[in-house]
């Protein structure tokens, strides 16, 4: 008996139907509104969506997982966790740019906040998927919403050429992306990842080995590109300077969180096969080396930057080598020890732009030395960003240095010990640049000693990403007890009313 | 090694489409009178006199038309596996193959409209 | 056979796109040779759906997927070029280099 779309349960998808919905009537609205018209009532009508569909994914859990549409896209507690540290971080993006003006977005202010909103569909379908083509035009749409939203600023020229870099290194990685998926599908003659897990065995059984690794390469060169791991981080740092700052922490948070997700359906289920001990080829060995060459690019050449939001990117980087150990090395504690790390990552990560973003406005420019004696002009912005910096720097108590504690475990454990060597040395070095702005805070003399106006909704989001911080690094272990409780597994076993059996 | 027969109408086709043009225009070379002047010999622009460059720049609306066009023109390429099949699925479901694609239709419609009141349509 | 000639076309189109995205100068170029690489996964995906280990028609409804995905990135890169152009008045690729670091 086959199945379709009005048999399922519609609540199922309701997440997804919320965001769509609210991007296309915020669309129309923006045309029909008057020109001159405020357009905060789509900014707060975009947050209220976002926030409703975070309600419904939380209420998605407790069930078992469950297919629908032709078994392409699939609820279980994996998605449905990342499409809930994806929304929050999109809800404290959205706060975070409530209080740009009209001439910062060039009258595109409407057109803002929809693409937004696409881009956050997108990352839900490519967490939520199970099939190929479903993943790819989830990857797309949050790519080609993420392309214009750089570019936003159409007079600013760094925008343009952000977006410029941005849109031929995505249209390229998609291209090794789809190659490889191509071959994918030339040896299994499906596009579906559990059928794909089945018959990569047998093709690697039978003399196809070749191909398959040729195409978990090129899918290696295209996710190594979304995610921005050297040696395939080049357009990071001009992206992240030419964007505006809350588009930044978007591309920062929640693109690299759906990539991961993305990385690793395809990884732990499709190329599973490839993982088994029998067939040691060391793909492991690759994935680790590139996490440990952007720990190492990423933390090196963050040293000499002085323009804050390319130092955001090069830590950034290294931050995504940090995500991919627990990956690599295939740990124990994979799964619990990645959710809390993205977290503290998403609290500490969109807090400092949340202050780098009111600083570098108040200052007008983005060099370092505009944190200059911030501590004598807003004492509590200054000891937000410290927090938010020691936690990046993964010094205790913070989020940060439990969530690199967690990860090296994985390491540890695995008896990959060169690699959280390596890992703890970068993170040694990284104190150097992190450090260098709490040095610029307390240290130097301000220009001024107005102190920075600091509007209430980034507020808001400095102090979430403080409670955060902190919350995360003082309770450590019931969050990562709270997050092992979640079925995992079942993220990545076939769901009981699929259609394939 | 025999051919499939549909591939000799193909050959047939590219012999046939090989020689019209090359019998039709070396007739005419061995027919006509052969008097080259300055006059005969200018690029041919509707009886106007041709000025200026061949290499000019086109109007950037060209390309904002041409980026529309593509777009819509290519979202149809979904619409074709639908209607082959259609009757078979409509013995199944009924009219909701019929309203799958009309949301899908109605998406491409909130695009028009978005372009038709961002002016992209007009031409100024 | 015939799938090997399909993929070897495939593969040296993907390689001249790739070729062109690296060392073309001028920016229309460069989205071309995108357009290239993708092009190439197309015929790659026809190709596997009728010569594939496991011949059907997933390939073919996964290439309308890419074409039109395609088209949609190519004219999000050519107007994000539009807009660089009129701010920098050249189409020269190596030109848009305003951020260092």
């Amino acid at each position: 008996m086959e199945q379709y779309l009005l048999d399922f349960d519609l609540k199922v998808m309701a997440p997804e139907l919320v965001i769509v919905s609210a991007a296309a009537l915020l669309s129309v609205m923006d045309l029909f509104l008057k020109e001159t018209a405020s357009r905060k009532v789509i900014a707060v009508l975009s947050l209220a969506a976002v926030l409703a569909a975070g309600v419904f994914a939380v209420m998605g859990f407790g069930h078992p997982p469950y297919q629908i549409l032709g078994d392409t896209y699939r609820i279980d507690s994996f998605s449905l966790t990342f499409k809930v540290i994806i929304l929050a971080g999109t809800a404290l993006v959205l706060l975070l740019s409530l209080h740009l003006n009209k001439e910062e977005i060039e009258t595109r202010e409407g057109e803002y906040y929809y693409l937004l909103l696409t881009a956050v569909l997108g990352g839900m379908v490519m967490v939520s998927s199970a099939d190929l083509i479903t993943l790819f035009v989830g990857l797309e749409l949050l790519s080609l919403s993420s392309y214009v939203l750089v570019g936003i600023r159409r007079k600013d020229l760094k925008s343009n050429e952000a977006a410029w870099k941005y849109v031929v290194l995505g249209g390229v990685s998609s291209a090794f992306i789809l190659y490889g998926m191509s071959f994918v599908y030339g040896l299994t003659g499906s596009t579906n990842l559990f059928v794909i897990r089945d018959r990569l065995m047998q093709a690697l059984y039978s003399g196809y080995d070749l191909f398959v690794y040729l195409a978990l390469f090129l899918m290696v060169v295209g996710f190594g590109f979304k995610i921005a791991t050297a040696p395939f981080q080049m357009w990071t740092p001009d992206v992240y300077q030419g964007a505006m700052t809350p588009v930044t922490a978007f591309l920062a948070v929640v693109s690299k969180t759906a990539a991961f997700a993305l990385v690793m359906r395809i990884m732990l289920i499709a190329f599973l096969p490839v993982f088994s001990p029998q067939i040691s080829v060391g793909v492991e060995k690759l994935l680790m080396i590139l996490a440990a060459l952007s720990m190492i690019a990423g933390n090196a050449v963050a040293l000499k930057q002085t323009n804050a939001k390319r130092l955001m990117a090069y830590s950034s980087i290294a931050q995504a080598g940090y995500i991919l150990v627990p990956l690599s090395t295939l740990g124990f504690v994979l799964f619990p020890s990645l959710a809390y790390y993205l977290l503290a990552y998403l609290f500490m990560t969109l807090g400092a732009f949340a202050v780098l973003d009111v600083v570098t406005r108040e200052g007008k420019n983005e060099e370092l030395h505009v944190f200059a004696g911030l501590h004598q002009r807003s004492p509590w912005l200054a000891f937000a960003m410290s927090v938010f910096l020691i936690s990046l720097a993964g010094l205790p108590v913070t989020a940060g240095f439990f969530g690199k504690f967690y990860l090296i475990i994985n390491a540890i454990g695995r008896e990959q010990h060169w690699l959280a060597g390596v890992m703890i040395l970068t993170t040694v070095v990284s104190y150097y640049y992190y450090f260098g702005i709490i040095r610029q805070m307390y240290f130097r003399s301000p220009a001024s000693l107005r102190p920075i106006p600091v509007p209430w909704t980034a507020g808001l989001v400095i102090v979430v990403g403080v409670i955060g911080t902190i919350g995360l690094g003082l309770l450590p272990d019931t969050v990562l007890q709270s997050l092992g409780k979640i079925d995992w597994g079942s993220g990545f076993d076939l769901a009981k009313n699929a259609v394939r059996q | 090694m025999s051919l499939d027969p549909s591939l000799m109408h193909i050959a047939v086709f590219f012999i046939v489409g090989i020689a019209l043009p090359v019998v039709a225009l070396g007739i005419g070379r061995l027919l006509r009178p052969h008097q080259p002047s300055a006059d005969k010999s200018v690029t041919y622009e509707s009886g106007v006199d041709p000025t200026g460059d061949s290499w000019v720049q086109f109007n950037v609306r060209y390309y904002l038309f041409a980026l529309l066009f593509v777009i819509f023109d290519v979202e149809t390429v979904f619409l074709y596996p639908w209607a082959v099949v259609y009757d078979s699925l409509r013995k199944e479901m009924g009219l909701f193959v019929l309203a799958e694609m009309l949301v899908f239709l109605l998406f491409l419609v909130i695009g028009l409209i978005y372009a038709w009141k961002k002016k992209v349509l007009e031409w100024k | 056979m015939y799938l090997t000639s399909y993929l070897a076309l495939a593969a040296i189109l993907f390689s001249i796109g790739l070729y062109g995205v690296l060392t073309k100068r001028n920016a229309v170029m460069v989205l071309f040779c995108i357009e290239l690489m993708l092009n190439a996964v197309n015929i790659n995906l026809i190709a596997f759906s009728k010569f594939g280990l496991f011949p059907n028609l997933t390939g073919q409804i996964f290439t309308l997927f890419t074409i039109t995905v395609a088209a949609a990135e190519a004219a999000v890169g050519i107007a994000i070029l539009i807009a660089l152009y009129r701010n920098k008045e050249t189409a020269e690729a190596d030109q848009y280099n305003s951020m260092k670091g």
